[in-house]
């Protein structure tokens, strides 16, 4: 009863578009270089902002611990977050597009997952280095500012910090999180789809 | 085989396999050209392990299945337009309505029957999606079934 219907003859009538492969090596390579540009401008940006730092180090010469901790921590801070960054790519671009759907899928899933763990731990752990770092950095300027001052500056630093910690910091995780675990579950259905 | 040669040859077979996975030219094209700017990419570190069709449907398969993460990374297609501004339309509804029955199959399902009608061996099928051989039988014959019936209901 199945083969009644001849599916074939039917299939084989879709209409092709087809681009000229020129068109479409050219497209590859454009695609090519957004994606290293995006990559190394997001990059450069965090490595400027190191350099910029550890400038104020050498050219001012802080006196206090305090400030060259802060530094060390704010580095810290960049670098682990570029370090992630930079394995995270190397994964998405390693992986292997020949294997089969099934395995594809299980490489797929164990990627997310460990994005979703790492996105918020690592997300965390960013801010609030940073937010020590800056704390301690500033410390030995506003030593040396009116206490009126110290305070507006503190008191500035410290809503900018608070802002990030309740507001920016949460709604990103969440977002992200959000279409992370959509993506999870998407997946694993797949992954049901093969299994049954 | 040179890559004109392959793209010439594969295009409009991987372009159907797309086309029976979401049922939109636009998304089909974009899948299909991501498959083949991987194949193009991949293709000297091709060795001959499986053969070039299977290595090819891998591919695709999985730029299939990889769309489910990518509904707004994905560029739309930066072909220019005015290459295509002829409103392709099929004048056949008897393939329209089974590309539509098609996408409405579960993602895996709509994989082997597109994979089948494309006469891959079940060999081969299997080898793409990473089932056994008997179980990818099991399945294009359930899938037949289904679409069988819907053709039915359809009084065509």
């Amino acid at each position: 009863m199945a083969d009644n219907i001849n599916f074939k003859q039917y299939w084989k009538k879709q209409i092709i578009e087809t681009p000229t492969p020129e068109e479409l090596i050219k497209k590859a390579n454009k695609f090519k270089r957004k994606i290293r540009f995006r990559l190394i401008v997001a990059n450069i940006v965090l490595l400027i902002s190191c350099m910029g730092i550890s400038f104020v180090w050498f050219y001012y010469q802080p006196e206090y611990l305090t400030t060259k901790i802060g530094i060390i921590v704010i580095i810290i801070a960049i670098l682990i977050y570029l370090a992630f960054q930079v394995t995270l790519t190397s994964l998405l671009f390693k992986r292997n597009y020949e294997v089969n759907a099934k395995d594809q899928l299980l490489q797929l899933l164990k990627l997310k997952e460990k994005q979703r763990f790492q996105r918020t731990t690592l997300l965390n752990g960013y801010f609030f280095l940073l937010s020590l770092g800056l704390g301690l950095y500033m410390y030995e300027y506003a030593v040396r500012m009116t206490l009126t001052w110290a305070i507006v500056t503190y008191g500035i630093v410290l809503f900018m910090i608070a802002l990030n910690a309740f507001y920016f910091r949460p709604k990103t995780i969440k977002k992200q999180q959000a279409q992370l675990n959509k993506l999870i579950a998407q997946l694993k259905d797949l992954k049901d789809q093969l299994n049954h | 085989m040179t890559f004109e040669e392959i793209y010439k040859v594969y295009w409009p077979k991987v372009y159907r396999q797309c086309m029976g996975y979401m049922n939109d030219p636009d998304t089909a094209k974009d899948i299909a050209q991501d498959t083949f700017i991987k194949v193009w990419q991949h293709l000297p570190k091709f060795r001959n392990e499986s053969s070039i069709g299977t290595w090819i449907f891998r591919i695709s398969v999985n730029s299939c299945l990889r769309q489910i993460g990518k509904d707004n990374k994905m560029p739309k297609s930066e072909l220019p337009n005015e290459i295509f501004e002829e409103i392709l339309v099929n004048d056949e509804p008897k393939v329209e309505f089974l590309y539509r029955c098609i996408s409405e199959l579960p993602e895996v399902e709509r994989i082997i029957i597109s994979l089948e009608l494309e006469e891959l061996k079940q060999k081969e099928i299997a080898k793409i999606v990473g089932l056994s051989e008997s179980n990818v039988r099991v399945r294009i014959h359930r899938i037949k079934e289904k679409l069988t019936k819907k053709f039915q209901q359809h009084g065509r």
